[in-house]
């Protein structure tokens, strides 16, 4: 899960952050010559420094692989189900909301008032896609669903006082 | 006589500095009372209407920013009148200007329950299915273009006075000596640098703010004016992402000044310092693609842009100003006051604050990420943990260096207070956002309330520690000049 991977690599890298600043707070009450530890924590930056870059560069080009921009590539027999979905104050609008498992379906969202977001939530209340509705254009979210189950429509975009309460339901089914 | 004149100078420039800090400070604190009750209500503790709610998520939102810039604002000045002249007049202009649109914002959403949170997303200013009206819009709208404008005005000066003394903004930020023209010896100090970076970001953010309030002020007086949504959008993150990140740029010159002091180590502009300082402009100025990830409809290379250079923008402060002040202070002998343990706190809370928002920029992450709490998760880390740490840094070595004002044991308690509570705040935050809790949210569901809850008492204890904080600084207005040590200040580190 895309949310336990980003939790986990947070926590990782921030205790390594907390653990190097807590070793320099403690080691800040020696007394050492400046000239030395700049020579040697200079040296040891370009070391750092391109480790970091590197890092930075392979995780940005191997998450940029798949974007949740791209349309799939569909198989011959493959037609997928398209969605209108018209975000209003404060519901949703939807052209289908009966669905099968494995199904491609993409969800042409739009709005027909102010800024929604659309938030697809599984049974679990665990987010796994979403876009932006916006007025005057339409994003698309790509999705095949590979449980059945109900799963929730959650506005993700405040839009006024009742946005908390624009919530929406879809049936996928064997 | 002109050691009496240049005091008499000083005392009168700390009170306007003392001044922004003080209502920057209190705002603060007030807004943190705000986003206990947020918190307490999607915890399920207390019963507030969804109106109530949203006015105070309008509040927090565009109060914290607003207050903790302001400060920010008076920290920079004070430190860049050092090596500039800068107009007395203009720094009360701003202070006049701000405080007027903190009153009408104030009015506009108590008065009038407008709540449109502080994106103002075009057209909701307009569209509230009847929450608010023309009148609540209106002076919400105009309360923050007078505020932006109190701000820029602020900001052409610094310009000005930056321009006047070193020739052009690009050698405020050292271009010529990273083209070899002059020597790393010859290159403005850091106060300098980090104050023409923020003027030329901050300058670009209030433009494009006020272009996109004005069309919002003329498309609430008359609805048939409307202009495109997408592009309201990149005007109104352009405007909020690099104004709230600029607070930082702002206030890290607390640490630059004072770290090398303390730790009695030279801290020298080097070409790599430089060279970080003009990533971080052109960074800064281009990476609120990120906020629109979730915008499919925008340019793909805009949104590969937003996550590759977010990614780049946490090389200069990882690389270069942390590592430069880890360097400073590692094996120092450094003597630890609240000024300088709140500086080294603050860089800490920018490091480790970093890390969440790297995660947050990748864009598969953020469509499962973008709204939820990890969003506020991230930037409670870096702006609570970091920006106004610094600025409270600096409140304590006003005091110190200024007044004959004593830390006692209760300000250290109030140090750790702090910085426990306020990171539990941005943990429980995380948290929620791993467990997809959207933000913005009056209500939560039950399996959502828990760290709600943990953070709301943790919050408690970050207004206990913040308002220890304050307290130390009044005294300190109070004892203002009694040292007179202020021009022994004024020697550089």
């Amino acid at each position: 899960m895309v949310q336990t991977a980003a939790w986990v690599t947070s926590l990782v890298f921030m205790s390594l952050v907390f653990v190097v600043y807590a070793v320099v707070a403690w080691k800040s009450r020696e007394k050492s010559d400046y000239e030395q530890v700049k020579k040697k924590w200079t040296k040891a930056r370009k070391i750092y420094a391109t480790s970091l870059v590197t890092v930075l560069l392979v995780v940005c080009i191997y998450t940029l692989r798949e974007l949740p921009y791209d349309l799939p590539i569909y198989g011959d027999d493959q037609d997928p189900t398209v969605v209108d979905v018209e975000a209003v104050q404060f519901g949703w609008i939807m052209s289908e909301t009966e669905f099968k498992v494995g199904e491609p379906i993409e969800f042409d969202v739009t709005s027909s008032d102010v800024t929604h977001g659309f938030g697809i939530y599984d049974e679990d209340m665990t987010i796994i896609a979403q876009t932006q509705a916006m007025p005057e254009y339409t994003n698309t979210v790509y999705i095949t669903f590979t449980k059945p189950g109900t799963y929730k429509i959650l506005c993700m975009e405040y839009c006024g006082l009742a946005h908390h309460y624009m919530v929406s339901e879809i049936t996928v089914t064997e | 006589m002109s050691t009496a004149i240049e005091n008499k100078k000083l005392k009168s420039n700390n009170k306007l500095v003392s001044t922004s800090l003080l209502l920057g400070g209190v705002l603060i604190a007030v807004m943190m009372i705000f986003g206990i009750l947020m918190l307490l209500a999607q915890g399920g503790v207390i019963d507030v209407s969804d109106a109530a709610f949203y006015q105070f998520l309008t509040i927090h939102g565009t109060g914290m920013v607003g207050a903790a810039a302001l400060a920010a604002a008076g920290v920079m000045w004070y430190f860049l009148n050092r090596y500039v002249e800068l107009s007395k007049k203009i720094f009360i202009w701003f202070l006049g200007l701000v405080l007027i649109g903190v009153v009408l914002v104030v009015i506009g959403v108590f008065s009038f329950k407008y709540a449109s949170a502080w994106t103002f997303l075009y057209p909701l200013p307009a569209i509230s299915a009847n929450a608010w009206g023309v009148t609540g819009a209106l002076l919400y709208l105009f309360g923050m273009l007078i505020l932006g404008t109190g701000f820029l005005l602020l900001y052409i000066d610094t310009g000005r006075a930056i321009i006047k003394k070193y020739g052009s903004l690009g050698k405020g930020l050292g271009w010529d000596v990273l083209s070899g023209k002059k020597k790393v010896s010859d290159a403005p100090p850091k106060a300098v640098v980090a104050s023409t970076m923020v003027t030329i970001v901050n300058t670009t953010a209030l433009i494009a703010g006020a272009a996109v309030l004005i069309m919002n002020i003329i498309n609430v007086i008359n609805p048939s004016f409307t202009f495109d949504p997408m592009l309201a959008k990149n005007l109104t993150y352009a405007f909020g992402h690099i104004f709230a990140n600029a607070i930082i740029y702002m206030g890290v010159i607390v640490v630059y000044e004072l770290l090398p002091k303390y730790a009695n180590r030279p801290w020298a502009v080097s070409k790599l310092f430089l060279v970080a300082w003009t990533m971080s402009t052109a960074f800064t100025l281009v990476i609120y693609t990120h906020h629109m990830l979730m915008d499919f409809a925008m340019p793909k290379w805009m949104l590969i842009m937003g996550q590759a250079l977010s990614y780049a923008n946490g090389l200069p402060v990882l690389v270069v100003t942390a590592y430069g002040a880890l360097m400073v202070v590692y094996k120092s002998g450094i003597k630890w006051d609240m000024a300088s343990g709140l500086a080294f706190l603050s860089m800490f809370g920018w490091t480790v604050g970093v890390v969440p928002a790297v995660v947050d920029a990748t864009i598969v992450v953020n469509h499962v990420m973008h709204n939820t709490k990890w969003v506020p998760g991230h930037f409670h880390m870096y702006m609570g943990l970091g920006a106004v740490v610094m600025l409270f840094s600096f409140t304590y070595y006003l005091a110190k260096i200024d007044s004959n004002v004593k830390e006692s044991k209760l300000d250290k308690i109030a140090f750790w207070c702090y910085a426990i509570a306020m990171f539990a705040i941005s943990a429980q935050f995380l948290v929620s956002g791993a467990l997809s809790t959207p933000r913005r949210w009056a209500i939560h569901y039950p399996g959502w309330m828990t760290p709600a809850v943990f953070g709301a008492i943790a919050g408690v204890f970050l207004v206990i520690a913040t308002t220890i904080f304050i307290i130390h600084f009044v005294r300190y207005l109070k004892n203002r000049g009694t040292v007179g040590s202020g021009l022994n200040e004024q020697k550089p580190a």
